[in-house]
């Protein structure tokens, strides 16, 4: 694992985090390092999923992955159906709204969020443009009573509004608000998709960097949780595409972490993914052989 | 409980609760230069902090969790240790006051944000509803006689009326956002502040304080919401590494705001409150044995048939429950009153 950048504490804070996204790059990745990793890594994947009950397919996300390495007992419950609430989408209105004020379309965050909620509820509305795929919350959003529109709106307006103030964009080369989320499908397999996002992508001397916007205080193994994203990016989109770090910002308590990306730390990741992956396979296991998820992971923990 | 009106404190005491542009001057320190912001302040802070707390952290085993200092935590392990074990150990119990402050956070969480409240009431419950209701009030409420829910209702109403009629939506270029969480991690996460602030305007600081840190209360006036104020300027302080430049409490049933600067004795007597909590919440987690404090609260302890100090202070060793008289809003720790003079800036 290379080493930890620190971050002046001067204010604006905002001035201290931009330099820490934009610095030169400290590290490089080699094309050959970087083929046995991804070759050794999907071997071993490929040999952990063949014990999943058949038909069963898994897709790591960040969410899964957390939940993997902190609440391993919680794998092995059956997902319920899908519940949105304001919490659930604040992410998804609120990346929206702070790349309608990046490109000037909107003057604050709070214009904006009112704007992507206006446009989402249009477009899932009887009337909207039907050549428009409208964002997965609206549909929700357009039933829900004044009341409850007005929380997802203040959750949306919370959330953009600490990642607004969080940097100077002025400054920052080629940014993306949320963008594409990267798959990578295990090769050798069909039951493996590995699944990362970032919040915010931009580039220094040619090279991404991704800043990822967590809850609360950073996790214990905050360097496996930044490390997932740059994994994910490197498998899916190449050589090329390997991060030069992974800025992650908590800004419930101001925290911020820096996780500049060589092959130690891609390596160190991957090895969190092969654990998280046996994790759940032992809980899916455990629920098959059970028949019942009463106590889900409980395999799992021994194995810890 | 009958309505209030705010127009009874207006009649009472001559007071007039501030409004629009007034209400926003008086948050914004119109008129007052914002204070330079220390820049190492917060980190002398966090460091007195961790001193303090680092030997009573270590009592606690790591397999008890992060000791989570709140501010109800705080005034609760302050004014009795026993009483707060007591209520953290008993089923939880949802009142009609708690259901009011959840009800009117969510309507002036919607004006903040949208500038319309058509219907008090049916907005304030598809509020708590939308999220999952993880606080049980909409089960509450439910559950309520049906004419006590109309009393609710009612009172809902007028807090919602105030709230519209004095309150300016703030200008987006504020920034203001709402129930925004503050966490603060200290001595490796073993000891964890945290908070939900219910507004927040102002963009972070640069050379001078720019937070504003508004909490909202609906119920009646009390001594410690000033120490509960003090304990977000502090969290607001570490978390971002600036104080806030004005904090404040907002009274939405009489409509009074009691302002503050953001003095270096402000932080500094909120940090020895703290230290003071927190070492005695990390003690009750390593298994020390509650200290009993008899205070106004013992008559409502769910542990008053065990504490002899209490039953003295209580007369009695039969607890009431909250709502058993309409004084029950006025669990006071001291002698109810007005503490200072509403709407003027501290």
């Amino acid at each position: 694992m290379g080493p930890t950048i620190g971050m002046s504490v001067a204010l604006p804070r905002a001035g201290a985090l931009t330099d820490a996204l934009m610095a030169p790059p400290t590290e490089t990745v080699g094309a050959d390092e970087l083929r046995r990793l991804r070759d050794r890594l999907a071997g071993d994947l490929v040999t952990l999923v063949e014990e999943l009950p058949a038909g069963e397919k898994l897709k790591l996300d960040e969410f899964r992955f957390g939940q993997a390495r902190e609440h391993p007992d919680r794998l092995g419950a059956d997902d319920g159906p899908f519940v949105a609430s304001p919490a659930v989408c604040r992410r998804a209105v609120g990346s929206a709204a702070v790349a309608r004020c990046l490109r000037r379309r909107s003057s604050s965050p709070a214009v904006a969020v009112a704007e992507v909620l206006a446009a989402g509820a249009e477009d899932a509305g009887d009337g909207g443009d039907p050549t428009v795929r409208a964002p997965w919350w609206a549909g929700w959003y357009g039933g829900l009573s004044a009341g409850g529109r007005a929380m997802v709106e203040a959750e949306a307006v919370t959330w953009a509004t600490q990642l607004w103030t969080a940097l100077e964009w002025e400054r920052l080369v080629q940014p993306m608000v949320g963008g594409s989320d990267d798959w990578w499908d295990c090769p050798g397999t069909r039951s493996l998709t590995l699944k990362g996002r970032a919040d915010v992508r931009v580039r220094t001397e040619g090279r991404p960097v991704l800043l990822v916007v967590g809850s609360g205080v950073p996790p214990f193994d905050w360097r496996a949780a930044l490390g997932f994203p740059a994994l994910v990016a490197t498998l899916a989109r190449g050589e090329k595409s390997v991060p030069a770090r992974v800025v992650g910002l908590w800004p419930a308590s101001g925290q911020v972490r820096i996780l500049p990306v060589d092959i130690e730390a891609l390596a160190e990741t991957a090895t969190a993914v092969m654990a998280a992956v046996a994790t759940w396979v032992d809980a899916r296991l455990e629920v098959k052989q059970r028949g019942r998820p009463s106590r889900p992971g409980a395999r799992a923990e021994a194995r810890r | 409980m009958p309505p209030s009106s705010p127009i009874a404190v207006s009649a009472s005491t001559g007071y007039r609760p501030p409004e629009g542009t007034d209400l926003l001057h008086r948050l914004r320190g119109q008129g007052t230069t914002r204070p330079t912001v220390d820049p190492g302040l917060a980190g002398g802070l966090r460091d007195w902090l961790e001193d303090g707390l680092a030997d009573a952290a270590a009592e606690v085993s790591p397999e008890a969790g992060p000791v989570r200092v709140s501010k109800d935590a705080l005034t609760g392990v302050l004014t009795c240790e026993a009483h707060l074990v007591a209520r953290r150990t008993a089923p939880r119990v949802i009142s009609e006051e708690m259901a009011r402050g959840s009800l009117v956070d969510a309507l002036f969480r919607q004006w903040v944000t949208t500038g319309r409240v058509d219907d008090p009431w049916a907005d304030a419950m598809s509020a708590v509803e939308v999220g999952g209701d993880p606080d049980g009030i909409a089960g509450f409420v439910a559950s309520m006689a049906d004419e006590r829910r109309q009393v609710l209702a009612e009172e809902i109403a007028e807090h919602a009326a105030g709230i519209v009629a004095r309150w300016p939506v703030p200008s987006p270029m504020w920034l203001p956002r709402t129930q925004e969480r503050v966490v603060v991690p200290l001595v490796g996460g073993r000891v964890v502040m945290n908070g939900v602030v219910d507004l927040a305007f102002g963009g972070p600081a640069g050379e001078r304080a720019s937070v504003c840190v508004v909490e909202l209360k609906s119920g009646r006036r009390r001594v410690e919401h000033r120490g509960d104020l003090h304990f977000y300027a502090l969290l607001e302080t570490l978390r971002s590494g600036a104080p806030p430049f004005r904090i404040a409490t907002y009274y939405t049933r009489t409509g009074e705001l009691d302002v503050e600067a953001v003095s270096e004795d402000v932080l500094v007597s909120a940090l020895q409150r703290v230290l003071a909590g927190a070492v005695k919440l990390c003690r009750l987690a390593a298994g020390t044995e509650p200290a009993r404090s008899p205070n106004g609260l013992c008559a409502w302890c769910s542990d008053l048939p065990r504490c002899e100090p209490g039953q003295t202070r209580a007369g009695t060793d039969v607890p009431r429950r909250a709502g058993d008289t309409v004084d029950d809003d006025d669990l006071d720790l001291v002698p109810r009153g007005l503490v200072g003079e509403g709407g003027q800036d501290g």
